[in-house]
């Protein structure tokens, strides 16, 4: 919970964020709330503050919102972000599979329901751009399997706004059901009930695996769906999203514009998704985008991304690469903005092509890597 | 454009080629290899263990006279082989010009006549052993090369995968080398040197490249070889070990880092000539070394250690212009802004904690309290912690004991023999200065084994 300052704020942004993700926000607007945001970050987050003074930013006033301080995900393996005043309603914690066994980054979340309210509108324009309720499958186990996982909760969220009876969780900490999932598919089969699988990729390459194993394949039902999240890699195995959505479109029967990858991360409570769905419902098919590269993701209009320069971290222009840096007004409580690893680009209407981790660093021989030594026993 | 081709065989292979995936640090290079098929490194193999034959008769002070031949052309700014490898490794490598003008002068100097003879000198008391019964310690021994050495090399240094055939030509053995994507220039240039200066021994080499990790090609070589030298890291060691053959020898140089400690007893030149001093061995190889330092603890009250981070960022500034940084990936630039980001978060929230940086990404220092050594994300990324008692260093560093490679060690006074001895128990394998800590002299225990000796078996005749 935050405090009383906080929750004001909160109240208006939750109510910016019920008008649904695709009501557009112009720059005056958003670089207001942002501004607001920004202040109160500086104001209850003593080393955010400090962070910011080095950059010439003492309050809500910045040249444009792609210069607001943009803390690295890094940080929060070793601070605890949260508004002094503040109470932490969950913790969620990285993976920390990327870097082995060292500190996991952790995201003292002070509103929940900011978080409810900016997931639930996101996916619903993602996910559901129409048609009737859908049977939700997780690959994910429950959040009460996992409690500081977001993704786990943000499923587990939407499951409880959105889905229809006769969907479930098929998962849990020792693994996937895969004789629950196929059940649950069969049944809607049957019924004729569309669904939508909800789950990570890796997740999902580990079941289309066993499916192929077994030599079995299913036709979903007209109107089912997915979503997968996540790096491409199943155990051990890393597999291009082209590559997955054709094996979707193999195993399950599943169209391409069908498949939406969603893209998030802890240290940040928005999200972006694959517009594929929604430009399909809305009569905008692919077009001529290139089929191979990295497919548009869209945000809400409180979540706005840049490039920056890897060398200088400088905001590049829309359509040139680098390390994405993302501002979400639903970070209220923690950072307003987020510097990452991953690597794409920004396109003129703000959507985020993204790459995947930065890349182009051969390994470097005998000299060690961090995930290394912090592994050794 | 310029056109490499990646590769030095006894016979010129037909192909296809391949381009090599650079990455993006190389610059203005299309290099080519060769498909490993089992013909070409059969033939290759075949070729060189017959080489074999003609090597071990050569005596090996004429395998000296021909390797500091060659090793003069590198050393030579003139020579047009020198000229070649300063206009090819820059782009290979994304090293500065400065940088590998810099290195190929100091390897070259390892491979003259008299850093070879030193260490023939110091290991085998000589080249004698090498070519016939000696008595020594009181029996006979004769030293007993490879038939056939395989190298695989790691691309971080350029100079090192040559002192690595020329170890192995010095006890006579042939080599077949497998280059890095990181640096696949400078052994195909020494062997097509030495194929030129000396074309029996130029027989004896044979490199070439092919992606880490293409088990079939690999699998050939381990079957023909009975010596396997490693460079990399944890992934390229750890593939090959578990498909050594009972009978092959194996020779690691796995993932390796050192470190720097000042103490509070006489400095040459004091504190600040220290932190000049390590800031030229941060900045060398661009600190991807395994004799790289990743962290200094300097002894004392806490403003030792602030003074002596604050001198060695001066020191990384004045080496910008001079010595200046290489390219580097985006991957490695976001790695240093993330560890400068949450460092200076820190900072902000501990003023036990200090950031020093250069411009762009060009060098870092965080100067911080540390229970433990962190590795550094390199490219110029060095962390100071400051120590009340040197005495407490070698237990600290003992957990990384499999990875500590060097320590520089300075204000030891009297105290120094006991914590040096201390540091190799902790798994150092030399404790040096800064000046030398990016450059073992030839006959050093490269990662604790001497580095002839290791590649070479013993017979005993008995009366």
């Amino acid at each position: 919970m935050l405090d009383h300052e906080g929750r004001a704020l909160a109240a208006e942004l939750s109510e910016l964020f019920a008008r649904g993700a695709t009501a557009p926000l112009d720059d005056d607007a958003f670089a207001r709330h942002a501004g607001r945001v920004l202040d109160y970050a500086i104001r209850h987050v003593p080393a955010y503050a400090g962070y910011c003074r080095a950059r010439g930013v003492e309050g809500g006033d910045v040249a444009g919102w792609q210069h607001i301080p943009a803390v690295p995900t890094a940080a929060f393996k070793e601070l605890r972000l949260l508004a002094a005043g503040a109470t932490a309603e969950a913790v969620f914690r990285t993976s920390g599979t990327t870097r082995g066994p060292e500190r996991r980054g952790e995201h003292h979340v002070a509103s929940l329901a900011l978080y409810r309210a900016s997931l639930r509108s996101t996916f619903r324009a993602a996910l559901l751009p129409e048609g009737p309720a859908l049977r939700f499958v997780s690959l994910m186990p429950a959040p009460a399997e996992l409690p500081d996982s977001s993704l786990a909760w943000m499923i587990g969220d939407v499951m409880e706004a959105f889905g229809a009876p006769g969907g479930g969780v098929f998962a849990d900490t020792r693994g996937l059901d895969g004789k629950g999932l196929a059940g649950a598919i069969d049944a809607a089969i049957a019924d004729d009930a569309p669904v939508l699988l909800l789950g990570t990729s890796a997740a999902f390459i580990h079941w289309l695996d066993d499916l192929a194993a077994d030599g079995r394949r299913f036709r979903l039902p007209e109107g089912s769906r997915l979503m997968d999240t996540g790096g491409f890699k199943g155990k051990g195995r890393s597999v291009p999203p082209g590559e997955l959505r054709a094996a979707y479109g193999d195993r399950l029967g599943l169209r391409a514009h069908a498949c939406v990858n969603e893209y998030g991360m802890t240290e940040m409570l928005s999200q972006r998704y694959d517009t594929a769905l929604r430009d399909h419902h809305a009569g905008h098919p692919a077009g001529d985008r290139d089929p191979s590269g990295p497919r548009p993701k869209f945000g809400p209009p409180w979540l706005r991304s840049v490039a920056a320069d890897p060398e200088t971290l400088a905001p590049l222009p829309p359509g040139q690469p680098g390390l994405l840096r993302h501002v979400d007004l639903a970070n209220l409580g923690s950072v307003p903005a987020i510097q990452t690893e991953d690597f794409g680009r920004v396109d003129e209407r703000g959507r985020a092509y993204v790459e995947g981790r930065a890349t182009g660093a051969q390994p470097r021989g005998c000299s060690i890597a961090m995930d290394l030594l912090l592994g050794a026993p | 454009m310029t056109r490499f081709d990646a590769f030095h065989l006894p016979t010129p292979p037909r192909g296809p080629f391949h381009a090599l995936r650079e990455g993006d640090r190389a610059g203005d290079l299309e290099v080519r290899w060769p498909e490993p098929t089992p013909e070409l490194l059969r033939g290759a193999t075949d070729r060189l263990l017959a080489a074999g034959e003609a090597l071990r008769q050569r005596p090996v002070t004429s395998i000296v006279e021909a390797t500091d031949r060659v090793a003069a052309r590198f050393a030579d700014p003139a020579d047009p082989l020198r000229r070649e490898a300063e206009a090819l490794l820059p782009a290979a490598t994304g090293y500065h010009p400065a940088m590998i003008a810099l290195v190929l002068d100091r390897m070259a100097a390892d491979w003259r006549a008299p850093a070879l003879s030193r260490v023939l000198d110091a290991e085998l008391g000589g080249t004698a052993v090498l070519e016939a019964f000696v008595a020594t310690g009181g029996r006979l021994t004769t030293a007993v090369p490879p038939r056939l050495a395989f190298h695989v090399f790691s691309g971080n240094v350029p100079g090192v995968a040559v002192t690595s055939l020329v170890r192995a030509l010095l006890v006579r053995a042939p080599s077949f080398g497998k280059l890095a994507a990181g640096e696949p220039v400078l052994p195909v240039l020494f062997a097509r040197a030495l194929a030129a200066e000396d074309p029996e021994l130029g027989a004896a080499v044979a490199v070439t490249y092919w992606p880490g990790g293409s088990a079939a090609a690999e699998d050939a070589l381990l079957a023909a070889a009975d010596t396997v030298i490693v460079y990399g890291g944890e992934g390229p060691v750890n593939a090959l070990r578990p498909r050594i053959a009972t009978g092959t020898r194996l020779v690691e140089h796995g993932p390796r880092l050192s470190v720097g400690a000042v103490g509070v007893g006489p400095i040459e030149g004091g504190l600040e000539a220290a932190a000049g001093r390590a800031a030229r061995a941060v900045a060398t190889f661009d600190q991807q070394g395994c004799v790289s330092p990743h962290a200094i603890w300097v002894e004392g009250p806490d403003d030792r250690a602030i003074a002596f981070a604050e001198a060695l960022a001066g020191a990384l500034r004045t080496l910008e212009d001079e010595l200046p940084r290489g390219r580097i990936a985006a991957a490695e630039a976001s790695q240093i802004q993330q560890e400068r980001g949450a460092a200076e978060m820190r900072a902000h929230a501990d003023p036990r904690t200090r950031l020093w940086t250069g411009a762009g990404t060009a060098w870092t220092v965080v100067l911080e309290p540390a229970e433990r050594l962190r590795p550094s994300c390199l490219n110029r990324f060095v962390r100071v912690h400051p120590i009340a008692d040197l005495a407490a260093l070698p237990d600290l560093l003992a957990p990384a004991r499999a990875h500590l490679q060097s320590v520089a060690l300075e204000g030891g006074g009297d105290r120094d023999p006991v914590i040096a001895r201390r540091l190799a128990l902790a798994g150092a394998s030399r404790i040096t200065t800064f000046d030398r800590l990016p450059w073992p002299p030839p006959h050093a225990h490269h990662d604790g084994a001497p580095p002839l000796r290791e590649l070479i078996r013993w017979t005993d005749r008995e009366p």
